[in-house]
């Protein structure tokens, strides 16, 4: 019943919808002037744009608070590398399966959303969920190679074997941007203007005649999707998928991806992508720094900037105004 | 077997309630669920480890040290952080607990790298057969300091005037308040109980496991789940759903499958929520919409 939403909010300026176009045309040319080691951390970045859009729509539009997204990119992942390995799919084939996979244990983990499980218990719950998946990966064997992992071969699109991390990257790329466009369409849509219904006031949305349950199935299964396909790149890209990259530490990564780039919003998880996947990167080697650094952020952020960088943005630039998010 | 599993079930199960029961104390009297608890039964072990280890003081003297010191960082993270985003969302409280949780692991991870650290043996080694069930001191020590503590809190609660303020904090902040208690440092005292509680469990696991930074995630998840099957927010059902737990991981990993020893706890959190959010002895917590 969109007649019964809240008056529509109008449509971001021309410019807006450029910038899905004029960003990423910036950046093609940008692998012929970096080496290998920068050109993975980039195509590491892109992985993490999916990663952060897709956790954002739950954590940031949906106002939820569910902690299974490393289940998600994980279960993803694997997806990909289990039919690349031991269906022989090539991998661009694995791309929609594994977002399906990613889909679908979404849908499975707003279940306790639908028996009313909400904020502390919906976390503890998912939490739950993503550790039983970590103990599954190592225990199914037969199909993960349990804790030495899955070693996956370089991907092939189309006959073309990516063997280079440069020709992943336009292709990675090409997913990146059709992620943030449509999940952009999706939150513009009554669907999306649904979700921040939800999230600001649940019981005053149904009054209204929002049906939301199946407004939490379809947030948490969309972000299942965007979040899968994120693992299936990641599995591309790293060719070879072990339980222990979805450990906790990940569940970190993925909450700082969103939180210090910007709730609820969708440069901000470009740009919480971009700053959190370089980071590590610098400290990768110092055990423990990584999640000090991680958890200095997040505090950092929650004290003083609590819409993340992008308010750093969008104080200068209209553009970056997110029109969705009211405190 | 089984009156063997029920009380060596039970002797673990002391420790998930001591977890369950400083997590519920801290949840009743500030809303907020501590995702950092079980580092800071990870940061008492810690703490126990290098007073005892390195600083070769007494177990004992070492571990009241440790439980003042975490006192100390309790009270600290109340007072620098959550004070500052109480009026905030959940999900940056939710957020706050779960940075400082990764904030002490990194700490300790820096410190130690990843290696696992055994504690030197404190407990005397004693076993003791009653029929066919075999008692250990370390069950013992550690079952009787859990349990007189709980008799001693139990006491506080219900009989002191220090605790009948408590339970008006627990009722209702709002109404605590408007009465003219001090709610503001109520708060700023139980994050402090509740962080020496979390050190007191790290204490008194740290003789008898192994020590590594990532330990608080076992903790943590065995003392929500000890909470959710005894019911959210219940201090009986904290410590009763504890002891439940403790039993039921060894009763299964014995009868149906060793997984059930690593599993139980999750399986118990998803299955409780999904079927009977209220736990066993719980009041309603479902939003109703």
């Amino acid at each position: 019943m969109p007649g019964a939403l809240p008056a529509p909010v109008v449509g971001r300026p021309a410019l807006g919808r450029w910038v899905f176009l004029l960003v990423p045309l910036l950046v093609l040319p940008v692998p012929f002037f970096v080496n290998r080691y920068i050109q993975y951390v980039l195509n590491l970045i892109l992985v993490y744009v999916l990663v952060g859009v897709g956790f954002n729509i739950v954590i940031g539009n949906l106002g939820q608070l569910a902690f299974a997204n490393v289940a998600l990119f994980g279960l993803g992942a694997y997806a990909s590398g289990i039919l690349v390995v031991h269906a022989g799919w090539p991998w661009w084939t694995t791309v929609i399966p594994a977002g399906l996979v990613g889909a679908l244990a979404g849908a499975l983990a707003s279940l306790p959303a639908l028996r009313r499980i909400r904020l502390f218990y919906l976390a503890i719950m998912t939490m739950a969920f993503g550790e039983l998946m970590r103990w599954i990966y190592i225990r199914a064997e037969p199909l993960t190679n349990g804790s030495m992992g899955l070693a996956v071969p370089p991907p092939v699109l189309l006959g073309v074997r990516l063997s280079s991390d440069r020709s992943k990257f336009y292709v990675f790329l090409a997913l990146a941007v059709l992620a943030v466009v449509l999940t952009s369409s999706l939150l513009r849509s009554r669907f999306g203007r649904a979700f921040m219904a939800i999230r600001d006031n649940e019981l005053a949305a149904a009054a209204v005649g929002i049906p939301t349950d199946r407004y939490f199935i379809l947030a948490f299964a969309w972000s299942g999707f965007v979040v899968g396909v994120g693992g299936a790149m990641y599995t591309a890209l790293v060719g070879h998928v072990t339980p222990e990259a979805f450990n906790l530490l990940e569940l970190i990564l993925h909450f700082a991806v969103v939180m210090v780039g910007g709730l609820a919003s969708l440069a901000g998880s470009v740009i919480g992508a971009v700053v959190l996947t370089t980071t590590p990167e610098l400290f990768r080697g110092f055990p423990g720094v990584q999640e000090l650094v991680l958890a200095l952020l997040i505090v950092g952020v929650l004290l003083f900037l609590p819409r993340g960088l992008v308010s750093l943005l969008s104080l200068r630039l209209p553009l970056f105004r997110e029109r969705y998010y009211r405190e | 077997m089984l009156p063997q599993l029920v009380v060596s079930g039970l002797a673990q199960g002391v420790l998930y309630a001591l977890v369950a029961l400083s997590m519920t104390m801290v949840y009743r009297a500030t809303t907020v669920v501590n995702f950092g608890h079980g580092d800071l039964v990870m940061g008492g072990a810690f703490v126990v480890y290098v007073l005892v280890v390195y600083a070769h003081l007494p177990y004992l003297l070492g571990g009241l040290l440790a439980l003042t010191i975490l006192f100390a960082l309790g009270v600290g993270i109340h007072q620098g952080l959550m004070r500052r985003i109480m009026t905030g969302p959940h999900l940056a409280i939710a957020m706050m607990a779960l940075a400082v949780g990764y904030g002490l692991r990194g700490g300790a991870r820096v410190l130690w790298g990843r290696e696992v650290l055994p504690f030197p043996r404190i407990f005397p080694d004693h076993a003791w057969m009653l029929g066919d069930v075999v008692v250990t001191s370390d069950n013992l020590i550690v079952s009787g300091t859990v349990l007189g503590l709980m008799a001693v809190l139990f006491v506080l609660f219900n009989v002191t005037r220090t605790g009948r303020l408590l339970q008006a904090v627990f009722q209702s902040q709002r109404g605590a308040a408007l009465v003219g208690l001090n709610v503001d440092a109520v708060h700023r005292v139980m994050w402090g109980v509740g962080a020496a509680l979390a050190a007191l469990g790290g204490v008194l696991l740290a003789p008898i496991t192994l020590l590594y930074p990532d330990m608080g995630v076992w903790v943590l998840v065995r003392g929500f789940a000890a909470m959710t099957l005894g019911g959210f927010g219940t201090l009986h059902g904290a410590v009763l759903g504890g002891l439940i737990l403790g039993v039921v991981e060894l009763v299964l990993g014995a009868y149906v499958s060793t997984a059930f020893i690593d599993i139980s706890a999750y399986v118990v959190v998803i299955a409780v929520l999904l079927l009977r959010p209220d736990g066993l002895f719980g009041q309603q917590v479902v939003v109703r919409v």
